[in-house]
C-alpha cells in the first residue's frame, strides 16, 4: 500500500508520471509473450490498447502522443507485423480519443465498454486497411479479416479485467498525485 | 474525476499529436523501404529474451499441448482405429520404398549421376509462437551460432513447416507456411505440374499459378519443387485438397502449432570437386595422361593470364601435368566468392590410345 506521505515525494512523482507508459509497454510485453496457452486457437488481445484507452481519457497530460507512440511502437517491434501497423493505428486511435473526448469520457458500465470496443474496432481498421494497403503496392492478397476480428474481439473480451488493474494503478498511484505532477 | 476531466480539457495536444501523426507514417513507410531495421531489433529482443522463454516453456507447453487437443478427445477411439489401418498401409510402403531407394542407388552408380545435394541439419526447440493477425510465427532456439541462416527451410517429422525468415545470434523467427506472406514453388505429382503455393492465414494454404490444362486430383503429392535454388526439391509438403470453389489448396502434412522439435535444413549447391588424377579414366587405364596444347604464339594470343602463365610454368619446370578438369572454372569460382559452374566435369580423354603412344614419342623427340 502506498502512502499519500511517499507519493508527494518529487522521486515518486517522477515514477508515478511514467506509470501509463509503462503500464502500457508491460500491456505490449504480456500480450506478445510468443508462448501460446491456447494452443494458438486464438490471437492474443492488444492489452496494449487498454492504458492508452484509459489515461487518454483521464490523464491526458500523462498519456501523450508520444507514449501511445511509443506503446504502438513497441507493439510493432514484439508483434512482428508489417513495421508501423500498430504505431499508426494506436495514434490513430489516441487522435480519435482526444478529438471526442466528450463523448468517450462520459460513459459508464457497459456503455464504456462498448466505448472502449469502438476504439479498438478504429485501431484494428487502421491496421487491417494500412496492411491491406501495403499488400496491394505490393501486388499481395488482402489479408484476411478472420484474425483481425478474432483479435478484436479478444481484446474487447480482456478490457474489463485489464481496466480493473489499470484503475488500480491509477487509484493508488496516479490519482493520488494528480495535483503535483 | 470531475477534476481530471478538468486537465484533459485544458492540455492541448493538437500539435504533438499531429507530428506524432507523421511519424508513424514514416515508421510504416520506412518499414515497407527498409524492413530489415526493424528485424534487427526483433532478432535482438528475441535473442535477450531467449534463456527466459526456455525456462518459461516447460510449465506452459503441456497446457499447451492439451488444450490444443482438447476437440480431439472425443474422437480418440476413431483416431485409434483409423491410425492403426494407416499404420499397416504405411509398413507395406516402406517396403516398397526401400527396395526402390536400392534400385534408384544402383541405377545412379551405373550412369555416374550427379549425387542430390547433402542437407545439413541443426535441430532446433521451439520456444515460442505467435499467432498475430498478420503474421503466424515460431521461434526457434538455433540461430547464427548454429549455422541457421534466412531462407533455411524448416521441417518437423512430417513435413516441411515453414522457412527462417530472420536469425538472430541464438534465435531465429520461422515464417509458417500458412503465412500470408509465404510463397513457395512446388511440384505436384504426379505429372510433375508446378505451381506456387500461397498462404493466407488459413490451415491450408492455395495453389495457385497452377496451368489450366492441368488436371489435379485430391490426394496428389505436394513437395518443394526447388525453383529458385533457394530451397532444395523433393521436400514433402502435403496432400492436395478442393477449396470447393473450383480452386485447390494444400492440406499441410507437418502440424506447426504441436511440434516440439524442428529441424533446420541447410541447403547450398556445393561446388563440386574434381576427381583426383589417377581416378580419371585415361590414367586408371594405365595410360598417359593427354599432353597439353601447343603454347600460343605471343602475337596471337588473346589467353586468360592465368591460363597462359600455368601452360609456361609447367611447361619450363619439365613437368607435364595431368589437365586437372574444373581448375579454371574453380579458381574464377574462388576469386568471385561463388562455387564452381557445375559444367566443369572432368572431360574423358578422346584420344586412343594410339593417338596417345603417338604423341608421347613426339615428345620423347
Amino acid at each position: 500500500m502506498v502512502s499519500l506521505e511517499r507519493v508527494q515525494t518529487p522521486r515518486f512523482r517522477y515514477l508515478v508520471a511514467v506509470i501509463p507508459m509503462i503500464s502500457g509497454l508491460a500491456g505490449v510485453v504480456i500480450a506478445n509473450i510468443p508462448i501460446s496457452i491456447l494452443g494458438g486457437l486464438v490471437p492474443a488481445p492488444l492489452f496494449g490498447l487498454v492504458p492508452v484507452y484509459f489515461w487518454c481519457l483521464v490523464r491526458p497530460d500523462l498519456m501523450t502522443p508520444a507514449v501511445a507512440f511509443s506503446i504502438g511502437f513497441a507493439e510493432d517491434i514484439l508483434s512482428g507485423g508489417p513495421p508501423g501497423i500498430w504505431t499508426l493505428a494506436f495514434v490513430l486511435t489516441y487522435a480519435l480519443l482526444a478529438r471526442q473526448r466528450d463523448s468517450f469520457a462520459g460513459l459508464s458500465g457497459l456503455a464504456a465498454v462498448l466505448g472502449f470496443s469502438g476504439a479498438a474496432t478504429f485501431a484494428c481498421a487502421v491496421a487491417y486497411f494500412t496492411v491491406a494497403g501495403l499488400n496491394l503496392l505490393s501486388g499481395l492478397h488482402l489479408p484476411p479479416l478472420v484474425p483481425v476480428v478474432s483479435e478484436l474481439m479478444m481484446t474487447v473480451l480482456f478490457y474489463i479485467p485489464t481496466t480493473l488493474v489499470v484503475g488500480w494503478l491509477h487509484h493508488k498511484l496516479v490519482g493520488a498525485s494528480r495535483s503535483d505532477v | 474525476m470531475a477534476n481530471a476531466w478538468k486537465i484533459a480539457r485544458r492540455s492541448n495536444v493538437q500539435l504533438p499529436l499531429i507530428l506524432v501523426v507523421a511519424l508513424a507514417i514514416v515508421v510504416v513507410l520506412l518499414g515497407k523501404a527498409q524492413g530489415s531495421l526493424f528485424d534487427r531489433m526483433r532478432a535482438r529482443a528475441t535473442d535477450t529474451v531467449a534463456p527466459l522463454l526456455v525456462k518459461v516453456r516447460g510449465p506452459v507447453a503441456g497446457f499447451d499441448r492439451f488444450v490444443g487437443s482438447i476437440t480431439e478427445i472425443f474422437s480418440v477411439y476413431e483416431q485409434n482405429l483409423k491410425l492403426k489401418e494407416e499404420n499397416a498401409r504405411l509398413r507395406q510402403w516402406r517396403n516398397v520404398a526401400i527396395v526402390l531407394q536400392g534400385r534408384v542407388g544402383r541405377y545412379q552408380a551405373l550412369l555416374h549421376a550427379v549425387p542430390d545435394p547433402k542437407l545439413n541439419g541443426v535441430l532446433a526447440r521451439v520456444i515460442g509462437r505467435a499467432n498475430r493477425p498478420f503474421l503466424q510465427t515460431m521461434i526457434l532456439d538455433a540461430g547464427r551460432q548454429n549455422h541457421a541462416l534466412p531462407g533455411q527451410a524448416v521441417m518437423d517429422a512430417r513435413g516441411m513447416i515453414g522457412r527462417v525468415y530472420l536469425a538472430g545470434q541464438r534465435t531465429s523467427w520461422v515464417i509458417l507456411l500458412t503465412d500470408l506472406n509465404s510463397r513457395i514453388p512446388v511440384t505436384i505429382a504426379p505429372g510433375n505440374v508446378q505451381a506456387m503455393m500461397t498462404g493466407d492465414n488459413s490451415v491450408t494454404p492455395r495453389l495457385e499459378m497452377v496451368s489450366r490444362t492441368v488436371v489435379l486430383h485430391a490426394g496428389d503429392q505436394v513437395t518443394s519443387s526447388g525453383d529458385g535454388g533457394l530451397l532444395p526439391a523433393g521436400l514433402p509438403v502435403g496432400t492436395v485438397v478442393s477449396d470447393g470453389a473450383g480452386g485447390w489448396r494444400v492440406a499441410l502434412l507437418a502440424d506447426a502449432a504441436a511440434s516440439q522439435d524442428v529441424e533446420i535444413l541447410s541447403f547450398s549447391k556445393a561446388p563440386e570437386t574434381p576427381p583426383a588424377s589417377a581416378q580419371l579414366p585415361a590414367e586408371a587405364a594405365g595410360l598417359k595422361p593427354a599432353p597439353p596444347p601447343p603454347p600460343a604464339a605471343p602475337a596471337t594470343g588473346v589467353q586468360i593470364n592465368g591460363q597462359a602463365n600455368g601452360q609456361a610454368n609447367g611447361q619450363a619446370n619439365g613437368q607435364v601435368k595431368a589437365p586437372v578438369p574444373g581448375q579454371a572454372a574453380s579458381g574464377a569460382a574462388n576469386q568471385a566468392n561463388v562455387p564452381a559452374a557445375p559444367q566443369a566435369k572432368p572431360k574423358p580423354a578422346t584420344q586412343t590410345p594410339a593417338a596417345d603412344s603417338a604423341d608421347a614419342e613426339d615428345q620423347d623427340r
